[in-house]
This record gives structure tokens, C-alpha cells and sequence, in this order.
């Protein structure tokens, strides 16, 4: 069953690479060559921030934009190829096939994510012409955000299970947005006098996804790193997020009908 | 063939015409921008917050940014209009009005950016001290642990005069995990001595140390020497009484003070024998030789 979800996931990875998605990589690598030379001139010395600021901001914004664009269209293109079929021809069930769906994309990101992260600490070493400690307190804001990612990826594949891929990225990058805003939901179901109200804000707050636990990147940029338990919390709560999404993207898959 | 050249003739002068509209655009509005007396921001501290969500960092360095170059960008339009170089001790000729706001966004957006803090402190106090201290006071509670900003608040008091305050502001800074021995010191300092210049030369040397922005640093390098010479002053002018007690009247040159003033703190021109001043121009004898001045080519503050 691994075996197979493995080369599922294999395939995903190689047609992400064939669709160029990694070219990303090269505007990233400009971005951070551009900063680290010309923002010394115009920070008054707050280079290294503004290199982290916009190096882990640029990753999310990427990182997003790939998991939004590639996620809705990873089941919808299978569907309009027909190859969908000759895949499910063979014993593999559908649950199996979004999951090699989804860590294909995984991979894909965990990819990005690296070599934009090393991206990064070679900007940093540049700017302080040297080893800063700022280097390695980048990281935990760097794994954060890909479990962002992750969340966010694990949505777009359950709104591509059922609906159009334009539908998908707008609902997705919705959630993505919201996800931001959550101690907002509850501030406001808590100030609500009434009930239902109460009650609506609540389930919202806790179905859609807690992004704020993952928006690190303003302390990583002043050297400031999560202590352990609340990065491991954080990391524990996307895996259960995306084991909901994936177990609810998979029963709604297949319950659909592709005659 | 043809066709091609057709269409590189067509793309490069559709790239030269939108240029060429883009600068007689920008030219237009150059011009009718000027009349307006500053431009205005639009979104508030918290609301931007709201807006950049997961990229509020990244926007308060774009609002640090646009705040340097705010301040260079007024510092410009001076020169040019007025012909001459700008002292940074003198920003209340700049029209500055928007720099508490900026600065206000900036550190909503990232409530831990020390340097934003620093430079309020050290460039609004002269516009608006009122906006400093609540700039420094809103550092202060979204950093309690910053012992430099308890520094440069009770810089800004001290500056205003309220040197009881400017002490309590520095005690309590000296409390803070981490803070420099020099802190309780100053509170100490601040108390007994108040404004006298050896506090001055102290808080001044403290600022340029625990700031990387050049402004700051170039705007107390201005400060002390002003306090040199203030301090030259009263060295020449006790050198000059005691030649008028000597001689019944004041020197009619430099040459008749140059012995009474080698081997004070006193820099002397060794070509003509004429004491400098820190910018290592020459003092101007006024009156009659009874009292000095700075040259006019001084870039030493007054």
C-alpha cells in the first residue's frame, strides 16, 4: 500500500517539477540577492530583519500560491486527462491516491521551502559577512511555515475533491485568509449577547484552521524562537488538522461519481 | 520578415511612447504634489495591522523605510530650496508632521522593533517631545524587558528639563535584567548634577553606543561638539579676562592669548597659531577681543 502511495506521490513530485513550479525558486533567489545588496542603503543598519521579513514572507506568499494553485488542480487534472481512470483501474483505492496526491505536493513544498530557508542564511551570512546566531533562530519560523502549508495544501485538496479548481483556489485562499483573523472570531462570539451568534463564531473558530499559531515570522526576524512545547504543539496540531481534511477529502471522493 | 520588423518597430515604440508619458505623468504630478504640504497616510497603525495579517512585519519595514526616507527626502527639498547644508540639530525648519505617525505604524506593525523606537527618541523630541514620550512609553510596554528604551525616555526628560522625572526613568531602567551599571549611575547624575554638561557629554556618548543608524549617529556627533565648544568658550574667555585684568584692556589678536592657552583642552592651528573649534575652523574674536564666536563656515551648532 506504501509502495504505492509512494510512487503516487513520486509522480506528483516529478509533474510538479515538469510544470516548472520550481522556477518560483529563481524570482525567490532575486528577491533575497536584490535585498541583501541594495537594503543596507535604505534600513539604517536593520538589513538582517528586513532580509528575514522577506525572505520567510516571500516563502509563505510562494509557498501559498503553490499550494493554492497546484493543490486545486492535483485531482481536476487527473479528472480532465481521463488518467484518473487508468489509475483507479489499477488496485488502488481513492484515498490512497489523494494521499500520494497530497504528499507529492508535500514534497514539492518541502523542497521550496529548503532551498528558499538556505536562500535565506546565505543572505544573512552575506549581510554579516559572517555566522550570526540569527542563521539558525530563522529555522523554527521556517518549519512553521511549512506546516502552514501543509494546512493550507491539505484544504485546497479537499475543496478540489468536490468542486470547480477556480472555486477551490477563491474557497482555499478564503480559509487562508481567515485562518489569520481566528482570535478575531472568538473576540467576537464572545462579545456577541447572543447565543446562536455565540455559538456560530465558536465553531467556526475551532473548524477552520488556527493559522496565527504558525505566523512567526515578525520574532524569527528579531533572533526571537517558539520555546519547545509550543512548536511541537503547533507541528501536532497541523498533523491533525490535515489527518481531518485528508479523512474528510477522501469520503467525500468517494462518494463522487466519474461516469 | 518583414513582419517582424513590423512588430519589433511597433513593441519598441510602444515601450518608448509609454515611458516617454510615464515621466511627462510623473513630471505633472511632481509638480501639483509640491503644492500639497505633506502627503497623508491612509490607514491607521492597528488597521494595517489587520490588513497585512501574516506579512505585518514585512510592512513595518516598509513603513521604517518610508519613514527614513521621509526625513532624507525633507532634508533634500531643504537644501535644494534654501542653497545650503542642513544641521540636524535644526529639524524643526523641516516640516516633519508625518514622521510620529509613520514611526506609530511602523512599531503597531512590529511591536518589538527597537531601532524605530531609538530613532523617534532621538529625532521627534525636537518636534513634538509629547509624541516621543508616547512613542517611547509604548515601546516600553510591548518590551518591558528593554532596559535601552527606559534610556532614551529619560533622554527625552532630561532634554525637556524634568530632571526628577528623567532620573525615576532611568532607576527604573537600571532595575531591568541586563542594564549597565552606568544606568543607575545616570539616574544618580541626573538628580544631583541635572543639566550640566558632563551629563550631557554622558547621556550623548551612551546614544551614539547603543544606536546603528547613521542620523542618530551624525545628530549626537553635532551635539557634543557643541558641548566642546561651550566648553572652549569658557576656557578662552577666562583666558581672555585674565589678559584684560593683566593689561587693563581685551586682546586685539590671537596671538596675544596663544601662550595662556597652550596646554588647556584648547586646539591650536599650528600653521597661524589661531585656537580651532571641533569642526577645526577658527574662532572669531567679537567685541573689541572681549568675547568669541564661531566662524560663520562653522559646522558646530550654536
Amino acid at each position: 500500500m506504501l509502495t504505492r502511495t509512494a510512487a503516487i506521490a513520486g509522480n506528483t513530485f516529478r509533474e510538479a517539477v515538469r510544470d516548472r513550479v520550481l522556477y518560483n525558486l529563481v524570482l525567490f533567489a532575486l528577491l533575497i540577492i536584490a535585498g541583501a545588496i541594495f537594503l543596507g542603503e535604505l534600513s539604517a543598519g536593520q538589513e538582517a530583519k528586513i532580509i528575514v521579513d522577506l525572505g520567510l514572507s516571500a516563502m509563505l506568499l510562494f509557498g501559498v500560491f503553490i499550494a493554492i494553485f497546484i493543490g486545486v488542480a492535483l485531482v481536476y487534472k487527473e479528472i480532465e486527462r481521463r488518467t484518473l481512470y487508468a489509475i483507479l483501474a489499477k488496485p488502488i483505492g481513492r484515498g490512497q491516491f489523494l494521499l500520494g496526491k497530497y504528499l507529492g505536493l508535500s514534497l514539492t513544498l518541502v523542497v521550496n521551502v529548503i532551498i528558499m530557508g538556505l536562500g535565506v542564511s546565505i543572505a544573512l551570512l552575506y549581510i554579516r559577512r559572517g555566522w550570526d546566531p540569527l542563521v539558525a533562530r530563522v529555522w523554527p519560523a521556517i518549519l512553521l511555515i511549512y506546516a502552514e502549508l501543509l494546512i493550507v495544501t491539505a484544504v485546497a485538496l479537499l475543496f478540489s475533491s468536490f468542486s470547480s479548481p477556480a472555486l477551490s483556489s477563491l474557497l482555499t485562499f478564503f480559509v487562508f485568509v481567515i485562518g489569520h483573523f481566528s482570535a478575531d472570531l472568538k473576540s467576537l462570539g464572545a462579545s456577541s449577547a447572543s447565543m446562536p451568534t455565540r455559538w456560530l463564531f465558536s465553531a467556526l473558530y475551532y473548524l477552520l484552521p488556527n493559522l496565527t499559531n504558525y505566523s512567526l515570522i515578525t520574532p524569527a526576524a528579531h533572533g526571537v524562537t517558539p520555546d519547545a512545547r509550543s512548536l511541537a504543539a503547533s507541528l501536532a496540531y497541523a498533523v491533525f488538522y490535515v489527518a481531518a481534511l485528508l479523512a474528510s477529502a477522501s469520503l467525500i471522493f468517494r462518494r463522487r461519481n466519474f461516469k | 520578415m518583414k513582419n517582424s520588423a513590423a512588430l519589433i518597430l511597433l513593441l519598441v515604440l510602444g515601450f518608448g511612447g509609454a515611458i516617454w508619458l510615464s515621466r511627462w505623468i510623473e513630471n505633472r504630478r511632481g509638480r501639483s504634489a509640491s503644492q500639497l504640504d505633506a502627503e497623508q497616510l491612509y490607514v491607521s497603525g492597528p488597521a494595517a495591522k489587520r490588513l497585512t495579517f501574516a506579512f505585518n512585519g514585512l510592512a513595518a519595514d516598509w513603513y521604517w523605510m518610508r519613514s527614513l526616507q521621509y526625513v532624507g527626502r525633507k532634508v533634500i527639498d531643504y537644501e535644494d530650496n534654501s542653497a545650503g547644508q542642513f544641521d540636524l540639530n535644526d529639524l524643526s525648519k523641516l516640516d516633519l508632521n508625518l514622521l510620529s505617525p509613520l514611526l506609530n505604524v511602523t512599531t503597531t506593525l512590529d511591536p518589538q522593533f527597537i531601532p524605530a523606537y531609538q530613532y523617534g527618541a532621538v529625532i521627534l523630541p525636537e518636534l513634538n517631545s509629547d509624541a516621543a514620550i508616547s512613542l517611547l512609553e509604548k515601546g516600553i510596554a510591548a518590551n518591558p524587558s528593554s532596559w535601552i528604551l527606559y534610556h532614551h525616555l529619560g533622554y527625552i526628560y532630561w532634554q525637556r528639563r524634568e530632571y526628577d522625572k528623567a532620573s525615576d526613568v532611568y532607576a527604573t531602567g537600571a532595575k531591568i535584567a541586563g542594564a549597565p551599571g552606568w544606568m543607575a549611575a545616570m539616574s544618580a547624575r541626573m538628580k544631583a548634577d541635572r543639566g550640566a554638561r558632563d551629563v550631557a557629554r554622558e547621556i550623548y556618548h551612551r546614544l551614539s553606543e547603543s544606536s546603528n543608524d547613521k542620523t542618530v549617529k551624525e545628530m549626537v556627533a553635532k551635539h557634543l561638539m557643541r558641548l566642546d565648544w561651550l566648553d572652549d568658550r569658557d576656557v578662552i574667555q577666562a583666558s581672555i579676562k585674565n589678559y584684560h585684568s593683566r593689561f587693563g584692556h581685551c586682546p586685539s589678536a590671537w596671538s596675544d592669548l596663544v601662550a595662556s592657552l597652550h596646554g588647556t583642552r584648547i586646539r591650536i592651528d599650528e600653521t597661524n597659531g589661531w585656537p580651532v573649534d571641533p569642526s577645526v575652523m577658527p574662532y572669531r574674536l567679537i567685541n573689541g577681543g572681549c568675547d568669541i564666536d564661531l566662524d560663520e563656515h562653522s559646522t558646530v551648532p550654536r
